[in-house]
């Protein structure tokens, strides 16, 4: 059975991907139990900045009781456990919960092997060791995944059990890396900052930081009027992006040279005027003083502490139907505390 | 068409290039009917003028390269396409009929198309009150930014990620793969279903706007968060805050990797013993991130006399987290991707990357390959929209609809 729309009850196990599942159950409006993990998955910032990230509108609570934890789940409409491996997911009764829609998120899914995912390969300098992706991403891009399988399920009036793998999630994530070897028999590379196959686009250092710039074909004449070089037109080593490809190194060099003499506020200007893609390198104190953002409201005021706040993201996506300008972290109580 | 819970969902997908497409592949996949309402020219010319980068389903363009672009292809599994030039009065007015009968429209659009071509919003609720509108511009709606060119490349910088990834303080690197992308397809998809539930409650529709940048930003919380609390992130390589060692080692083999990282005091003595690293065992979590350069230059000591399928094994007999650094080739042939089935040969035997959502309701065996350019137009036209044969052939006959792209 499922519960009233307006009450879907949502029971998190885990940590970092169940967790974003669970922030997007809770943004949605429903009732999200969270049972606080046993050991904490190891965190890329402070367990407190996790926490208010993830875990803001829930109820929190501290439990290793398996009978309690099988009685919450049997009275939920949607469950979400991650774990560090099927067994660890399964050692908590999983599969004896009668809870209409289980989700488990899993680093190799449930008929688990060990392996990596073909992403990090791709990442870094061609000389150098690969570069792993920093923080959570993978965590929440299967908590996305998951939560939008459960909730095509309550959509539908659908039971079932969902299985992601985080390793399947990774492998979803490339636009054209896999049909360049299976169709064009080209196994991609590592380059840097450099996306390769299209010239320039890449990384460049300009007087008080750095710009990345994705010229595609399209926007190559507007860029060189950008540059204050619209003569690179006429250039024979750059009338293609094949040709551009080749004198890769020479366009760099006439890129780097020209700016390094701007701001990032400079150049971020003329390409505004020139409409080409740029964006600038910005610090994390940078993003949350960014006029934009701070103009569409993307931050969302936290409490928690009784009376200490911080400014959170909020989910991407913007409804009118959903509006909380305020939000509130818990604290974990003790299952006994009710 | 595909099965599943989102079966009754009808889709009409206006998206382009990445991350629009993998949403509503997503969606595609879960059972909702997606129409593609493609441009005539959308998918190319009728003569390429150079090989795509991803290259040709099949490996040669034929004699429809314009429906054999691997990289098109890819995203548009499970999906119908209506071939309809929406610039037309006849066009624009055939895709109203069709809001009419949809319960979303998708679209990635720079933030004034929708307006220029009178498709916005407020035009799509006037035939259709019920209609969610899913916009997915670089920069949203509104805002300075919003009339900002936007790709992913571009966008990832400016939420902040590339501030705390790279070698070293001075040495940032990108992803160089446009992660905003893939990140606002999941996000976008999530959205539509949130909004959907939200219409069974209230009855109403809505404009769902979801950018790139905002998607980006969103997934760079937890960082910004801490920095308000006073801590500071660094660019720190492949070692990781609270592991060590934590790390991707060089083997024996010509740009050949392993990636290892222990969590406990047990992976790491169990480390220590199979690579009989010269390193003290009773050091703790501490004095651990604190020896990192001499951790490091230990292990790699030891990793690069071995080929990698050595130090993976030994290391996974002891459970200590490791795996090879696959490149796309290992990644298609990788026993545990065969063993779930991940890849599938839908397109003239090619394998294509699943879903990483697996349940009972839904199958691969239900997908059904991209369609042709334009191949579904009498189909939905006549069933949904109940046009007669001869208005078809109107459509056709001013270019309003194609099947193949206009000489």
């Amino acid at each position: 059975m499922f519960s009233e729309e307006q009450s879907t009850r949502v029971l998190e196990i885990g940590n970092y991907s169940a967790g974003y599942a669970g922030k997007l159950f809770a943004h949605a409006g429903c009732d999200v139990v969270r049972i606080e993990p046993e050991h904490r998955k190891a965190c890329w910032v402070s367990s407190r900045a996790m926490d208010l990230f993830l875990h803001h509108d829930k109820r929190r609570v501290r439990t290793f009781d398996r009978e309690l934890i099988a009685n919450l789940a049997n009275k939920a409409d949607v469950v979400l456990v991650d774990g560090e491996s099927a067994d660890e997911v399964l050692a908590i009764g999983f599969e004896s919960w009668q809870t209409a829609i289980k989700v488990a998120i899993t680093p190799f899914g449930m008929t688990a092997i060990l392996a990596l995912g073909g992403y990090t390969n791709l990442m870094g300098d061609p000389d150098r060791a690969p570069l792993t992706l920093p923080g959570h991403y993978v965590d929440f891009q299967s908590g996305g995944y998951a939560y939008t399988a459960a909730s095509s399920c309550l959509l539908g009036r659908h039971k079932d059990t969902i299985d992601i793998g985080m390793l399947e999630v990774i492998m979803s994530l490339s636009q054209f890396t896999t049909v360049m070897w299976t169709c064009a028999q080209t196994v991609r590379s590592r380059h840097g900052n450099d996306f390769w196959s299209v010239v320039p686009t890449t990384l460049f250092r300009c007087k008080d930081g750095w710009v990345y710039i994705n010229i595609v074909p399209g926007f190559w004449d507007p860029f060189t009027t950008c540059l204050d070089l619209p003569e690179l037109t006429l250039d024979p080593r750059f009338l293609t992006n094949d040709l551009r490809m080749k004198n890769r190194d020479a366009l760099h060099e006439i890129i780097a040279d020209v700016f390094i003499q701007w701001s990032r506020s400079e150049i971020q200007q003329r390409a505004e005027v020139a409409r080409i893609p740029l964006g600038a390198v910005l610090s994390f104190p940078e993003v949350l003083n960014d006029p934009h953002l701070n103009e569409r409201s993307m931050w969302q005021r936290i409490n928690y502490n009784d009376g200490d706040s911080v400014l959170s993201p909020r989910p991407p996506f913007v409804m009118s139907a959903i509006k909380r300008d305020v939000l509130a972290l818990s604290e974990p109580k003790d299952a006994m505390d009710g | 068409m595909a099965k599943g819970p989102l079966e009754n969902v009808r889709i009409l997908d206006l998206t382009h290039v990445w991350a629009g497409p993998l949403a509503t592949r997503i969606l595609g996949d879960l059972g909702a009917q997606i129409l593609k309402v493609e441009p005539p020219m959308g998918r190319g010319p009728q003569v390429y003028p150079t090989v795509p980068l991803g290259g040709f389903i099949g490996g040669v363009p034929g004699d429809e390269p314009w429906n054999v672009n691997a990289v098109f292809v890819k995203l548009m599994r499970n999906k119908k396409s209506l071939a309809l030039n929406l610039k037309t009065e006849t066009g624009r007015s055939a895709f109203l009929e069709l809001v009419a009968v949809c319960d979303v429209v998708i679209e990635n659009f720079s933030a004034r198309a929708m307006v220029g071509l009178r498709l916005d919003y407020e035009h799509l609720k006037q035939v259709n009150p019920q209609i969610i509108h899913v916009a997915m511009p670089g920069y949203g709606l509104s805002g300075p930014y919003s009339e900002r060119v936007a790709f992913g490349p571009t966008v990832e910088p400016m939420s902040g990620l590339t501030s705390v990834m790279g070698y070293s303080a001075d040495e940032p690197r990108a992803t160089a793969m446009a992660i905003p992308d893939p990140t606002s397809a999941v996000n976008a998809a999530a959205a539509v279903v949130t909004a959907l539930r939200l219409r069974e409650q209230t009855g109403e529709g809505q404009l769902v706007e979801m950018s790139l940048h905002e998607s980006a930003t969103s997934y760079a919380g937890p960082w910004l968060i801490d920095t308000q609390l006073g801590h500071e992130p660094e660019r720190i390589g492949n070692r990781h805050p609270k592991l060590a060692p934590h790390g991707i080692y060089p083997c024996e083999g010509e740009d050949d990797w392993v990636a290892i990282g222990c969590r406990t005091d047990s992976e790491y003595r169990a480390l220590c013993d199979i690579g009989d690293l010269p390193l003290d065992r009773g050091w703790t979590l501490e004095d651990r991130l604190a020896n990192q350069n001499v951790l490091d230059e230990a292990i790699v000591k030891w990793t690069r006399t071995l080929p990698h399928e050595s130090v993976v094994d030994s290391l996974c007999d002891a459970n200590v987290p490791t795996g090879k650094v696959l490149d796309t080739a290992g990644m298609l042939v990788n026993p545990h991707s065969i063993s779930r089935g991940f890849f599938v040969p839908l397109e003239k035997g090619t394998p294509m990357p699943g879903n990483p959502i697996k349940m009972d309701a839904i199958s691969s065996e239900d997908w059904e390959p991209c369609p042709k350019l334009g191949e579904h137009n009498e189909q939905v036209l006549s069933e949904w929209l109940d046009y007669e044969p001869d208005q078809i052939q109107t459509l056709y006959d001013d270019g309003v609809i194609v099947n193949r792209p206009p000489r």
